[in-house]
């Protein structure tokens, strides 16, 4: 069973509250059963982090005995611009809920996972404009022996992305998640920086799927993957919204590979490129 | 012209893409052609309405339609001299008062613009003479003493088109419409608009130029409450140039966040004359929001547009995605409630028998709020009610009437 919550505008005006509708779900007789959980706008998420509701869906953690996948922050622009979405440490959900497999976050605004520890999480993804580098860090050195599918926004400076390739590049090592299938790099703006270091990298041996779509890849990271022994080995591609050029995706075309480059961008006059979630 | 038929005159320009489609549509229901009377020519003065209406003494009755004056350079400059503070008008629909030294010219200034695409020049001014114009015709057509039948009166016309007495109008009807953080017509500058956002706690607006039209002049605008950082997202282009700021429709979304360029855009649109009401969220599909323009003719809602949009602008000129299929996208009861809204939209202007009526639909809640009304907003490419495209229904509904 899957159930969504969410608090619009007026109805944060009129006092309601994301931990009011958390207990009332946690009383009610659809808890037992529920095993998808997806919290949307928790009210004015500009201004009010997931502080507001955190400490009761842990304290209810009992009412969910099925949860096995959690969203905080499923919200478009219209309600919260991705940058502004206020974030907090959500490590202490993981701890809370040990059977979670898959975990989702949008916003990055004060977003930690301190500690990122977990026996059995096979699933994360972080939706942001921008991901701190520290973010990255805590990915980096945490414990998720049965993680399958990471999925992470990079992003671009001004909306929080405070790193470089260098802290990307112990992600591509393939040692620090046995069981990973599937790794998403994606709306970066160092997109092509990370395509070359990707092409090479020994974490692809392992890797179904490499995900570097919604960035700025050009012809300089396209020419390298498609030369890269590596990426045939792959049984997918995701290269999905991109700047290569129609000469490089003619030459995708006839590699015989599964690949996606849909969603050609075209640069701005000014020779601006922009990733996909930059607001 | 069959006996029964009556005469319809049609005020526009002809070459435009509205004009041939009403045209061939008249053809396709065995209609008499339209006469064509064009702006140009009305407002130059080498036409008048009443020598026209007289040519037609002896009809019962003369149905006249007012399409859109927009994109016609000529027309343009016509209707900026029109409104100028050196030339005289009935300002009969204009209340305002005097426009301001610093968004003004004078009438002869106003002929010799250069027209940039995009540029957008004067628009008050530009409204107070197209008040002016739709004040003269209406004086003009009464005077001729022929019956005539608008489709939608030069005064609803005028109303419409302020965005700010049109939610006067339809608020006063009794539709719900989004708050406003401030009185219609307050918030004269970015200081206003600031003292206007601590008193009322609204940190999302939309800032629309009162008197423009398609996505011209319309900023998302929100306040970040922890961090005090700005974010506007318009189609306002700026540009330096000698004398001064220039403000032009980019064409595509631009987004604002450092304080002066807000605070100039800001000013400018609050000088040329500002609608500022609550940002409510809109409802989205497939992470696109949308609104809905819904088409009403003679009090019954007919084409439906939805028009999606990655960005908080969804507007047909930003080269939205279109879906017809609203079947597919809305449920029964929110398609019911979109049109319901719509033509008691219409209802709140009994001058006018035709308009486009844009709808959003508020996230999570299925509630409906009409939004704008386009009096000149039956130009729907592809779309179809009943078979028809928008001028086919509207020349079937008029067959019908006469019958």
């Amino acid at each position: 069973m899957e159930i969504r919550l969410s608090i619009g505008y007026d109805e944060y005006e009129e006092g309601a509250r994301m931990s009011n509708l958390i207990e009332k779900l946690a009383s009610g007789p659809d808890s037992q059963q529920l095993s998808i959980l997806t919290i949307g706008d928790w009210g004015q998420a500009y201004e009010n982090s997931p502080d507001s509701f955190l400490d009761t869906l842990i304290s209810h953690k009992d009412s969910f005995p099925s949860l096995k996948k959690l969203f905080i922050g499923d919200m478009t622009f219209e309600e919260c611009e991705v940058s502004w979405i206020n974030q907090t440490n959500l490590a202490p959900l993981l701890a809370a809920f040990p059977n979670l497999q898959s975990l989702s976050i949008k916003g990055s605004q004060d977003l930690s996972l301190q500690p990122l520890v977990h026996e059995k999480l096979e699933e994360l993804v972080v939706i942001c404009g921008g991901l701190p580098k520290s973010v990255l860090e805590e990915i980096t050195s945490a414990s998720l022996p049965e993680l399958k599918r990471l999925e992470l926004y990079l992003g671009v400076e001004d909306y929080g992305f405070d790193g470089g390739i260098d802290d990307v590049l112990p992600l591509l090592q393939g040692d620090l998640f046995p069981k990973l299938k599937y790794l998403g790099l994606k709306d970066s703006e160092i997109q092509d920086e990370i395509a070359i270091a990707a092409a090479a990298a020994p974490i692809l041996d392992q890797l179904d799927t490499l995900d570097l779509s919604y960035g700025t890849l050009t012809d300089v990271g396209g020419e390298v993957l498609l030369a890269s022994e590596r990426v045939k080995k792959l049984k997918h591609l995701n290269l999905s919204y991109h700047y290569m050029s129609d000469e490089l995706l003619l030459r995708w075309k006839q590699s015989g590979l599964s690949v996606d480059v849909t969603d050609q961008q075209e640069s701005d006059e000014e020779d601006w490129r922009y990733p996909f979630l930059t607001e | 012209m069959n006996d029964s038929e009556l005469p319809f005159l049609l005020i526009g320009n002809p070459a435009n893409k509205r004009t041939h489609g009403l045209q061939a549509a008249r053809t396709k229901l065995g209609l008499a052609p339209a006469i064509v009377l064009p702006y140009e020519q009305l407002l130059q003065r080498t036409l008048y309405i009443e020598d026209i209406l007289r040519n037609l003494i002896g009809c019962k009755e003369v149905i006249i339609r007012l399409d859109a004056p927009g994109e016609h350079q000529a027309v343009e400059r016509e209707l900026i001299a029109w409104g100028a503070p050196d030339r005289s008008g009935d300002d009969l629909f204009w209340s305002a008062g005097s426009l301001a030294e610093d968004i003004s010219i004078a009438a002869s200034e106003a002929l010799k613009l250069p027209m940039e695409h995009g540029r957008i020049f004067y628009p008050a001014q530009w409204y107070r003479g197209y008040c002016r114009f739709l004040a003269a015709l209406q004086r003009e057509t009464r005077v001729s003493g022929i019956s005539v039948r608008w489709v939608n009166t030069p005064g609803s016309i005028a109303r419409m088109f302020d965005k700010r007495s049109c939610w006067h109008q339809l608020s006063r009807h009794g539709l719900p419409m989004p708050a406003l953080p401030a009185p219609v017509g307050s918030i004269k500058n970015y200081d206003d608009l600031q003292a206007a956002i601590s008193a009322s706690s609204m940190k999302r607006l939309f800032i629309k130029l009162a008197c423009g039209s398609g996505a011209a002049g319309v900023i998302a605008y929100q306040l970040n409450p922890r961090t005090g950082e700005e974010l506007a997202i318009t189609t306002i282009g700026m540009e330096e140039r000698e004398g001064g700021c220039s403000f032009y429709n980019a064409g595509l979304l631009r987004r604002y966040r450092e304080r002066s360029s807000i605070r100039r855009i800001i000013d400018w649109v609050c000088r040329e004359g500002a609608h500022i009401e609550r940002w409510i969220e809109k409802e989205s599909f497939e992470s696109k929001s949308f609104d809905v323009r819904q088409l009403v003719v003679n009090g019954r809602a007919c084409h439906t547009v939805l028009r999606l949009s990655r960005t908080p602008i969804t507007n047909l000129h930003l080269r939205n995605e279109r879906r017809m299929d609203i079947d597919q996208l809305l449920s029964t009861e929110v398609e019911q409630a979109v049109k319901l809204t719509a033509e008691a939209a219409l209802r709140a202007f009994p001058g006018s028998s035709t308009a486009g009526v844009d709808v959003l639909v508020k996230r999570g809640s299925g509630m409906t709020y009409a939004i704008d009304i386009n009096p000149f907003g039956d130009l729907l490419y592809g779309a179809e009610y009943e078979g028809m495209n928008t001028y086919e229904w509207q020349m079937h509904q008029l067959l019908r009437k006469e019958s």
